[in-house]
């Protein structure tokens, strides 16, 4: 896996290519630092909705407003997490300690990366489709009125801490801070 | 303790899958296991006893989740452990024969510190409970399994030993690159637990047995214990939507016997292994006799959370010296303040140099040692994988820090006297280290190396009642300068050459004192250190940042054949060059631009944001005589304009700006080393800032404390998920006139709201601005902040009119 610079430049919210120079350089070592501490793991299941919601084992993630309306059509969905893993996590301290420059530099890095890491998975996951279905967007609990709470379930689910380290906070954040965890519609014809 | 595994001659066979078995007898995804010893009872005893039949000698009690932590079940967890070990032992009974029941502890499903928010103590308490109720209910031994973070693993294994009398088996799930999710290697887990004195250790789940030849090879040569296995039936396949794993008995069995052949004696199965694949691998390996293996020999190994090091018998390598306040203004200031990013700093800066274990000490007096170094320990542990040196003198500080600390530590240290025997021995042999022996007892620091010696084979002795072997000590037989004792040099050189050969010890040494009180100390000090590796010096006690003692360590494994084809050699000075009687490199480069002193060059490289530059231009500065105050008038703080309107107005970007702000810092550094003392107090602040608790996301507060520093502003970092007791305590105790806050999360925001009303409430007069990414002017006003900072930019101006 790799990213191209402009793409963390995106992230460092510049709006036009990297200058030549000693910004680039840095971009172009913490790219490289930040790729040697990358471990990713990750989950993936579908699962049917029923009722308006997505159920197993005791466990229920309800699917309401605008995120139902989002999975119209769908009568089953993947929920799925992926992470770069705790050594990242590791990279990013050490870099802001270091200066502010490399902290928001490797967190560019870090948020490229896994958006790069959450589209492979999605193409896998493309792979196992049946005939004639498709994937609808990928949509993040915290997105819109899918409230935080529903991480819990949406993790249990998916037995992330043992098959992808992914665990939650107190204040139900994802740790390794770099991972992403979402349901993905799966509908049927066109 | 007796070694139960160490016991029983030939092969110990455990069961197979648990979770996969139960999930063919109907158990769903999401659904909790444990609660099946009290629903189910019926199905699980059936998994248990077609293991025993299968050839299992024991079976691991359907527990892998009973821990506090991670089980939320609607019965108490007392019902669902006796209920799970109750099972077992009906199972065990229904079979007949000698049969085992193991007590299952596994992860919390927390991510521990630094990279989670799960505090170690907690992890502790968890497992202790566990613990405890196996232990009443009977269980034989403890199978600590699956655990894929070392930190989280040793908090179980000390559950387990302080809770419970009973043997251990700790075994872990290596990822496909045989590492741990945190990223210890097997060597990195086999050095914790041998120091933590498990019983036996191995590898579980993961991977399948053929995948875990090569890691069960390197365990097995790396440690005397004995070593368990319990594979997966090969990798996980995805299947019409289903997880399934495909290696068959046979197959498996076939696999495991080359585990047995590598080094296994205790073998079973992980996920999608069965009562046939278990009956397979018995049927293969009950009658077959036990190869005696060839034990490892014993060495000093260290570790943290990811990295094991190997304090040497034939090389050496670099203990860095810095972070100890003795002699030290500014690391005393900063511990004292509790400036934790100085001392991180301090870590990373001797981690770049090349060091290999860092030295850490924190003793300045008034300060609480055992909490302070406790909480420095564990944050430099957040930003380095360098094992740690712990050197303290007080005895419980030292406890506190050996059981928080992530690895296997290197103890600094003990000595002949008795106290310290007796307070320092029982320790490492109960946590796991190696430690440094001083050669000095109540009589003081003998002369001789011969009395030297002496001690050192007393401290020996006494650790061996301890259990502690000759390779768990590294013996300092103490620097003394040359310039009190002209025979100083000659009796540690002695000593040390001797220390190795009649001893056969490691040793270590810290180097530059033995230039103390004389001229030119670099230079002594390295040639003396040059002459202590030619006689055996394990591991130098020294400055990193020190380019004569770096250039020392390497040429003399260069010359001595550690440092194959001089690689490391030439990667350290690949670009090196003479020196011309000291003259700093910036000179020679200033001189071809036309000896541009005038302050442009400085403007310039700050602008480019070339750090190395900066602080090379602004030494020739003050080379050439330009006023202190003039720099920074005229070139340092001009600079610092244009980049601070590029960025207000869009034409920089937020990297750019903080990076012309870095090395405005460097310059801003040289600038006021050259400054009298009196004049260095130009420093504006402080500035107190923190996360606010609950929230984990500290890089704008970072960015922000950067910018803030490069400005010329002192800040005094809480760091992040901080409780608003504690920010308040640090505005009182440094007078503080304004606070920043910062938060990410909409959740979190409530914990910033507490912390302003707290910080108006207790703390008159200061002012309180806040930021992060789901702020606004008007939310930041609507929770009672006195301003809103959008950005790093913004609070810069902002704390300047504050301070002005």
């Amino acid at each position: 896996m790799t990213v191209a610079l402009d793409e963390i430049a995106r992230y460092m919210r510049m709006d036009r290519e990297l200058p030549e120079g000693a910004l680039a350089e840095r971009v172009e070592k913490l790219r490289k630092e930040g790729l040697a501490a990358v471990r990713t793991a990750c989950s993936w299941r579908r699962f049917p909705i029923s009722d308006g919601a997505i159920s197993s084992g005791g466990v229920t993630l309800d699917i309401h407003g605008k995120l139902a309306r989002h999975l119209e059509g769908c009568d089953s969905a993947y929920l799925v997490c992926g992470t770069l893993g705790p050594g990242f996590d590791a990279f990013q301290r050490r870099a802001s300690v270091v200066s502010g420059a490399d902290a928001l530099i490797a967190q560019a890095v870090g948020a490229a990366l896994i958006e790069k890491y959450m589209d492979s998975l999605e193409d896998e996951i493309r792979g196992e489709l049946g005939e004639g279905e498709s994937l609808v967007e990928r949509y993040s609990p915290g997105y819109g009125d899918f409230p935080l709470s529903a991480q819990t379930s949406l993790l249990a689910l998916l037995d992330a801490r043992r098959k992808a380290g992914i665990a939650l906070t107190d204040t139900l954040l994802m740790v390794p801070s770099k991972s992403v965890s979402a349901v993905i519609g799966v509908r049927k014809g066109e | 303790m007796k070694n139960f595994f160490l016991e029983t001659t030939g092969m110990f066979f455990l069961d197979g899958g648990m979770g996969t078995q139960l999930q063919l007898r109907g158990l769903e995804p999401g659904e909790i296991p444990e609660l099946w010893n009290l629903r189910r009872p019926g199905d699980v005893r059936a998994v248990h006893e077609a293991y025993y039949a299968a050839g299992s000698n024991a079976v691991y009690a359907n527990t892998f989740g009973a821990n506090g932590e991670k089980y939320h079940g609607d019965a108490p967890l007392r019902d669902v452990v006796f209920a799970g070990v109750a099972i077992a032992r009906e199972a065990a009974s229904n079979v007949g024969g000698r049969r085992f029941v193991a007590l299952d502890v596994a992860p919390t499903g927390r991510l521990l510190k630094p990279s989670g928010d799960f505090e170690f103590d907690a992890a502790y308490d968890a497992f202790a409970e566990e613990v405890r109720l196996g232990a009443e209910a009977g269980v034989d031994f403890i199978a600590i399994e699956t655990m894929s973070d070392s930190y989280e693993l040793k908090a179980a294994v000390l559950a387990a030993k302080e809770n419970s009398d009973l043997p251990i088996l700790a075994t872990v799930a290596l990822g496909d690159d045989g590492k741990l999710l945190t990223g210890a290697n097997v060597e990195c887990v086999a050095a914790m637990l041998e120091g933590l004195r498990v019983d036996a250790i191995g590898l579980n789940c993961g991977l399948g047995p053929d995948r875990m030849l090569e890691h069960v090879k390197r365990l097995a040569s790396f440690t005397s214990l004995p070593v368990a296995v319990k594979p997966n039936a090969g990798m996980p396949q995805v299947v019409d939507g289903r997880t399934v794993f495909t290696v068959g008995p046979e197959e498996f069995a076939r696999d495991v016997a080359s585990l047995v052949d590598a080094g296994a004696t205790i073998v079973g199965g992980c996920c999608g292994t069965t009562p046939a694949h278990i009956k397979a691998v018995h049927d293969l390996l009950a009658s077959r006799p036990v190869a005696e293996r060839a034990m490892p020999r014993p060495s000093a190994f260290v570790t943290s959370g990811s990295r094991v090091v190997e304090i040497p018998l034939e090389d050496t390598i670099v203990i860095g010296e810095r972070i100890n306040p003795t002699g030290k203004k500014k690391l005393k200031a900063a511990l004292a303040e509790g400036d934790v990013a100085y001392v991180l700093r301090e870590a990373v800066s001797q981690a770049d140099a090349g060091a290999h274990i860092l030295d850490v000490n924190v003793g300045v007096p008034g300060l609480d040692e055992p909490a302070v170094l406790d909480s420095t320990i564990q944050a430099i542990q957040s930003v380095t994988d360098l094992p740690l040196q712990i050197d303290t003198s007080d005895p419980r500080a030292l406890e506190r820090a050996l059981r928080h600390y992530n690895g296997k530590a290197l103890v600094n240290s003990v000595n002949g006297k008795e106290e310290s025997l007796n307070a320092v021995l029982p320790l490492v042999a109960k946590y796991g280290g190696a430690v440094v022996a001083l050669t000095l007892d109540e009589a003081g620091i003998p002369p001789t190396a011969e009395g030297r010696l002496a001690i050192a084979k007393k401290i020996l002795a006494r650790g061996a009642e301890y259990g502690l072997k000759p390779s768990d000590f590294v013996i300092d037989v103490l620097c003394l300068a040359v310039s009190a004792d002209p025979n100083s040099a000659n009796v540690i050189l002695d000593a040390l050459g001797r220390v190795k050969t009649e001893l056969g010890c490691r040793t270590c040494l810290g180097v530059s004192n033995i230039s103390f009180g004389l001229p030119a100390r670099p230079l002594l000090t390295a040639t003396f250190y040059t002459m202590a590796m030619a006689r055996g010096l394990s591991a130098g006690i020294v400055n990193p940042l020190s380019s004569d003692m770096m250039a020392a360590y390497r040429a003399y494994r260069a010359l001595c054949a550690k440092d194959p084809a001089c690689g490391e050699w030439i990667e350290a000075f690949k670009d090196w060059t003479p020196a011309a009687g000291g003259v700093a490199a910036g000179q020679a480069r200033g001189a071809t631009q036309g000896g541009a002193s005038d302050g442009d060059a400085l403007s310039a490289a700050i602008r480019k944001g070339l750090k190395s530059d900066a602080s090379a231009e602004a030494k020739l500065a003050i080379a050439n005589g330009v006023a202190p105050l003039d720099i920074i008038g005229n070139s340092i703080v001009p600079a610092l304009e244009v980049v601070g309107k590029g960025f207000e107005s869009g034409k920089m970007f937020l990297p750019q700006l903080l990076m012309a702000a870095e090395a405005a810092g460097a310059a801003f550094d040289v600038v006021r080393a050259s400054m009298p003392p009196q004049d260095a107090s130009s420093v504006k602040g402080p500035i107190v800032m923190a996360t606010v608790k609950g929230d984990i996301h500290d890089i704008g507060k970072n960015i922000c404390r950067a910018l803030l520093e490069n400005y010329g502003f002192k800040v005094i970092d809480l760091g992040r998920d901080v409780a608003p007791e504690t920010v308040v305590e640090a505005a009182k105790r440094e007078k503080a006139r304004l606070v920043g806050l910062s938060a990410l999360m909409t959740t979190t925001v409530g914990a910033m709201e507490e912390t302003v009303r707290l910080v108006h409430e207790q703390v008159p007069g200061c002012l309180v601005t806040v930021g992060g990414a789901v702020l606004t002017a008007d939310y930041a006003a609507k929770i009672g902040a006195d301003s809103y900072s959008r950005d790093a930019m913004g609070l810069v101006r902002y704390a300047e009119k504050i301070f002005a």
